[in-house]
């Protein structure tokens, strides 16, 4: 794997987890405060925009690599956006979840490197 | 186990588990689509193509495209009831369906490695989802 493509799945990967989190605290806002207000509007676009920037990159690169290889690398996404969920968004985060997410990790992971 | 109100979410169609569901089952069709569609207009050759932009060329990618839009609209509706830290983990289900899809579909190799690394991510999604499934007995 060359520089490049490791720099476009690092950089898909990232816009992927911050989108996630925006577009949660998107959700709750709605929630309490509806659907029609400039918050909720501009945390939804910010997501959407992330998650746009993503998809293209993974695009490109589903051009030069096999699915089953490329994909997994989104399962470092679920520790990243778990860890990320408690400490910016404040849920609870207990040990099962934990060394569930942790799992799911490592298998996503191996199914990547084998 | 959380602080996020459970109860008070909607059944039928509105059951947020069900979206989870739609969401996975769409992501799952889109990957292949797109699979499909980004190897039909690979230029492997032009620096333009790592941008991914020429995919669009391909109606696979379209198909796949509101298929994506459709598992966001669920997506977004699950976040709503759902905390990130249970639902994210579980709609990573589809990391185990791609791989065995590659393999059923696509005639793609898996090995003994890979097949541990599913069975890993199979008993990590049990553990995030029995609190789940408790708590839903209970209600």
């Amino acid at each position: 794997m060359s520089f490049l493509a490791f720099f476009f799945i690092v950089v898909s990967l990232l816009s992927f987890v911050v989108a996630q989190l925006v577009l949660k605290k998107a959700m709750e806002f709605s929630a309490k405060s509806g659907l029609h207000n400039s918050r909720f509007i501009s945390l939804i676009s910010m997501g959407i925009a992330l998650m746009t920037i993503s998809f293209f990159l993974t695009l490109g690169l589903l051009q030069r690599f096999d699915l089953s290889y490329l994909y997994p690398f989104q399962g470092l996404s679920v520790i990243f956006i778990t860890l990320m969920a408690a400490t910016v968004l404040k849920e609870k985060l207990n040990l099962r979840l934990t060394i569930g997410a942790l799992l799911i990790t490592a298998g996503i992971l191996l199914v990547s490197l084998s | 186990m959380t602080k996020q109100p459970m109860r008070d979410r909607p059944s039928g169609f509105g059951n947020p588990w069900l979206q989870l569901t739609l969401s996975v089952v769409c992501v799952f069709v889109s990957e292949f689509l797109l699979k499909r569609g980004a190897t039909d207009v690979a230029e492997p050759d032009s620096a333009f193509s790592w941008t991914g932009i020429n995919g669009l060329a391909s109606p696979l990618v379209w198909w796949a495209i509101l298929l994506i839009i459709a598992s966001f609209i669920s997506w977004l509706y699950v976040l709503r009831y759902i905390p990130i830290t249970i639902a994210y983990p579980l709609s990573r289900v589809v990391d185990v369906l791609v791989p065995l899809g590659c393999w059923i579909f696509l005639g793609e190799f898996i090995s003994t490695l890979r097949w541990c690394g599913i069975a890993l991510v199979v008993i990590g999604l049990a553990l995030v989802a029995k609190p789940v499934a408790q708590m839903e007995e209970r209600l």
